[in-house]
């Protein structure tokens, strides 16, 4: 009996002020870090989009059931392109992107906002070479496949799966947008 | 183990005790991230770091944990230590955590931190659980650069993320199959220098 209060008060006083330790260190961390990512995200946006005056947010959306908004550039009265916000489900998370469009919905340029990919294998597709894949093309284009192609998306070797589900994420994207700014004119 | 020098403990870590090449653990990571220098370099200090400080924690409080539920004990304060470091680094240095934030979470469950927790922070003082875990952490540090130097070159032909030669002479090295052919080879290696110039066993010849 002596000893398992022992064990117990041992395990108790330690789990306690570990949880305690952590609870103080993220009270402290997170509303820093909530704000380091609203930052980071401002300016993601105006690096997608240099030559827009203003990006306002147009709405939102829910890309695999997340919460996720698009938003328009304009400069001065011109609309110069779309951006919107996305993810993709990757390997081992969920993939944070943001795709700007011209404004005939043509992909731009996309950014990796986070993920947590394998390192090593999944995470090349931060790399600009990877990014580049998806400039200038169309909703049609945004397919992977495994061949060397310059007219769909070349899959990373390795990291199929992530490759793929950075394509979907652009694809829901840029299909959203389609609906949203040209579904109206063209038909 | 009280008479060995401080010194003694680092070159421990380093070489007769080297967590991947003659304790074979945390072999896990030593496949998965050592497809570049870069990754192999980052996620080492990581370890260096955690390593340290689980060490000198566990063997801070050494008296009062429980025998019979130390282990629980253990991944608790590891726990604790891989998230303190997380979330810091994710507050307050956002440059190197979009490096290394990949690699943090990931030390929970290495084997190397939970064993000298066990094997040595829970039996020493706190000056030498601190000057195992430095040597421990450099050993596994230097185990990783050597390996991921291997599969960098051989696979992608950079170092670094640098170029070396234009192409890429064995593309296999990279995936995972590679992993094991290098640790499996450096760690033939290593036996090999140890029963050639230091009359040592072969593999678990640390003693554990």
């Amino acid at each position: 009996m002596k000893e398992m209060i022992k064990i117990t008060m041992s395990l108790v006083v330690i789990f306690v002020t570990a949880g305690i330790i952590m609870a103080s260190v993220f009270a402290k961390t997170a509303p820093i870090m909530a704000e380091a990512q609203k930052r980071e995200k401002e300016e993601a946006l105006k690096k997608l989009m240099p030559e827009a005056e203003k990006i306002t947010e147009a709405g939102k959306w829910e890309p695999f059931h997340k919460h996720a908004e698009y938003y328009e550039g304009k400069k001065g009265n011109d609309t110069v392109g779309y951006i919107a916000s996305t993810y993709g489900k990757g390997y081992s998370s969920y993939i944070s992107i943001l795709v700007a469009v011209d404004p005939d919905i043509k992909v731009r340029k996309i950014s990796i906002l986070s993920h947590g990919e394998t390192p090593g294998l999944g995470d090349e597709i931060e790399q600009e070479y990877f990014k580049k894949r998806f400039e200038g093309k169309s909703l049609e284009q945004l397919e992977v496949v495994k061949t060397e192609t310059t007219d769909k998306i070349q899959a990373i070797s390795g990291a199929t799966i992530s490759s793929r589900a950075v394509t979907n994420g652009v694809r829901e994207a840029v299909k959203l947008l389609k609906e949203k700014y040209q579904g109206g004119t063209k038909g | 183990m009280n008479n060995r020098s401080y010194w003694d403990l680092i070159k421990n870590g380093i070489f007769a005790e080297n967590p991947i090449f003659r304790v074979a653990l945390s072999l896990c990571p030593a496949v998965a991230v050592t497809s570049g220098v870069k990754n192999g370099f980052l996620m080492g200090i990581a370890v260096l770091f955690v390593q340290t400080m689980v060490n000198v924690t566990i063997s801070v409080i050494r008296k009062f944990i429980h025998p019979r539920v130390r282990i629980p004990s253990y991944m608790f304060v590891i726990a604790t230590w891989v998230t303190v470091t997380d979330l810091l680094m994710a507050a307050f240095a956002r440059d190197v955590y979009k490096q290394m934030g990949l690699y943090i979470q990931l030390i929970v469950a290495f084997a190397i931190i939970l064993s000298r927790a066990e094997l040595f922070a829970s039996k020493n003082r706190v000056v030498p659980s601190f000057f195992d875990g430095l040597g421990m952490g450099i050993g596994f540090l230097f185990a990783l650069i050597v390996i991921s130097f291997f599969r960098e070159l051989l696979g992608k032909g950079s170092i670094w993320g640098f170029p070396i030669v234009e192409f890429k002479p064995l593309l296999i090295m990279i995936l995972p199959t590679g992993g094991f052919f290098a640790v499996g080879l450096l760690m033939g290696l290593f036996n090999w220098i140890d029963i050639k110039f230091f009359g040592g066993t072969g593999a678990s010849g640390g003693g554990h």
